[in-house]
């Protein structure tokens, strides 16, 4: 079954007035960032995305978010087309965004706040969650007092706190250090493979979209497509060591030779606009 | 294009975190030593006051001694005349202040929240903020009479701006990213309003508040000295004008002692209404 369809979503962002930017060296004010993209991701799939900076990748998670507006084409999130948040998606940020004014556990209650459910049992699933993650003991912390992966863990139990149909991950480890990371990639793993929702993560880093991943989705230098999909066959549950075979080699290289003309590309872009 | 805008923004909001965390570069700690170390200077001052009107360097009947001071202040506490005119100015600040909260947060709200709601109010807003309290006294007193409500209304007018602009100022730069997320979570407009915009913008009106009570008081014993009957600044006014000018250096030291245990009282609420930004912040200045 689909979770998810993009049915040639496009956009454009249009700048304010008096505002350009040089595209290929012609002043616009108009920047198409999407440029059709299509791609269908069944329940319970854990999809990573992969392109260049500028791809449009965090754009596309905004408009499945319902969080931005496509200019054309439609997303679904099951059977309805998005046009708002949906209370069945969830989405974690590259910069934690947790409210620095409450405690973890207050963090985490606040999209169940926001749901309406009732105190008590607010109280028992962010424990919950926080404990999941191995937080317990650390529900009475501010942000400010917790290390970024502890923030990062705190952050992904609050979007999972709502038993959410889609997770949307926007690069969630790349402000963490390379053992947080591969501790939280474990974790994640984890948990996704006893909840089972759909998940798709932005990453830069090609190791980690394919250790993740039952597919990595590459994306072209922006006006951003979807280049190609390569299938992660590699068997689960998946251990750190994964990374240290044959398969997993041949799939790395697989996914930078895809990616590698278009930040290439990308770079060029840049450096047209530098000029 | 040289940088993107989504690498702008995420610098944008590391920008204003480091700036919500940093805005107030107030450090406490080291307090109690800093203020032992200016206390010789005022012995010294005190031991001047002392003794320069009984060795002749000064007019004892414009300089009456430190102890003549004290003694008239103990007097004025005995009789219960401080404590009673203090109470009177003090309701009078707080009122005020209190009005001040009461139009300046909705409104503040509003204005940094919505450029057009901005726009149409700001030149009006800067306007009345550069005219003087003290300059509209003689119209609150034609509009409200002699009595409480226009010392109500100049310590409101004192102090509306500072919580007005501050407000402004912290909706203003609240971090992008938190709408964001609250808006991912399903939060509804006014969930935003209270449970983000109002909260985060909190370090930048608790620093608003506290130069807003400070107005206040300064409004209120202006306002006395100029036309009232009653409160700390008609007290030390009256007491000039009849030349018992121990009862005036009184009410002035009151005003000293009174303005530091504000000062040391918001600075406390303060540092707990933003305990959540970390280490322990606030020192009196
Ligand atoms: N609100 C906006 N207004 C104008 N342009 C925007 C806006 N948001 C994004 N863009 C532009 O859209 C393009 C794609 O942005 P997006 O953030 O989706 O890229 P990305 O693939 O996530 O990049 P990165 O890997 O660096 O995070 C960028 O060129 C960016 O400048
Ligand atoms: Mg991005």
């Amino acid at each position: 079954m689909d979770r998810i369809r993009l049915e040639d979503v496009r956009k454009t962002f249009t700048l304010k007035a008096g505002q350009t930017v040089s595209l290929g060296g012609v002043p616009t004010n108009r920047i198409p960032v999407l440029s059709g993209v299509d791609l269908t991701i069944r329940k319970g799939e854990f999809v990573t995305l992969a392109g260049p900076s500028g791809s449009g990748k965090s754009v596309l998670l905004d408009i499945i978010g319902g969080l931005t507006e496509a200019s054309s084409g439609t997303a679904y999130v099951g059977a309805t087309p998005v046009t708002r948040p949906d209370p069945s998606t969830a989405y974690v940020f590259q910069q934690y965004a947790l409210f620095p004014w409450r405690t973890a556990q207050q963090n985490i209650e606040f999209a169940l706040e926001v749901r309406g459910v009732p105190k008590a049992e607010r109280r028992e699933r962010a424990r919950r969650y926080l404990a999941l993650f191995g937080l317990r003991g650390f529900e009475d912390r501010y942000p400010a007092q917790l290390s970024g992966g502890m923030q990062q863990r705190v952050a992904i139990a609050r979007a999972l706190s709502t038993d959410p149909e889609v997770l949307l991950m926007d690069e969630p480890f790349a402000a963490l250090d390379a053992q947080t990371r591969d501790i939280l990639q474990g974790e994640l793993l984890r948990i996704w493979d006893e909840i089972k929702t759909t998940i798709v993560f932005v990453t830069h880093s090609i190791d980690e979209a394919v250790y993740l991943a039952d597919r990595v989705v590459v994306m072209t230098a922006r006006p951003g497509t979807v280049k190609e999909i390569i299938e992660i066959d590699l068997p689960r549950p998946r251990d750190l060591e994964i990374r240290n075979t044959a398969a997993f080699a041949r799939l790395r290289g697989r996914v930078w030779e895809v990616l590698r003309d278009e930040v290439t590309k990308a770079q060029r872009d840049w450096q047209i606009a530098a000029h | 294009m040289s940088v993107t805008s989504e690498n702008r923004t995420h610098d944008a909001a590391a920008f204003s975190l480091w700036r919500h965390r940093f805005a107030f570069p107030i450090r406490m700690g080291s307090g109690l030593a800093t203020i032992l170390k200016g206390v010789p200077l005022l012995v010294v001052f005190f031991a001047f006051w002392e003794a320069a009107p009984r060795l002749g360097l000064l007019n004892p009947i414009f300089f009456p001694p430190l102890s003549v001071v004290v003694e008239a202040w103990l007097e004025m506490i005995r009789t219960g005349v401080l404590g009673r005119n203090i109470g009177i100015s003090l309701q009078r600040a707080t009122l005020g202040f209190a009005l001040a909260v009461a139009v300046a947060l909705p409104l503040g709200v509003l204005m940094g929240r919505y450029a057009r709601f901005e726009q149409l109010t700001d030149l009006m807003v800067q306007t009345l903020r550069n005219t003087s309290q003290f300059a509209l006294l003689p119209v609150f007193i034609m509009l409200l009479g002699i009595g409480e409500a226009s010392k109500v209304a100049i310590c409101f007018y004192a102090s509306v701006f500072f919580l007005l602009v501050n407000t402004i100022s912290g909706v203003k730069s609240v971090d992008p990213l938190f709408l964001k997320a609250a808006r991912s979570m399903g939060a509804s407009d006014l969930d935003i309003f209270v449970k983000v915009i109002l909260p985060a913008s909190i370090p930048s009106i608790a620093a608003g508040a506290r130069l807003a009570v400070k107005a206040s008081i300064v409004a209120v014993i202006g306002a006395e000295m100029l036309a009232a009957q009653s409160g700390l600044g008609y007290l030390i006014h009256q007491s000039q004008l009849m030349m018992e000018t121990p009862d005036m250096y009184a009410g002035i030291l009151t005003l000293t002692f009174i303005g530091l245990a504000v000062n040391y009282l918001l600075v406390a609420l303060e540092a707990r209404a933003t305990a959540w930004r970390g280490q322990a912040e606030g020192a009196p200045h």
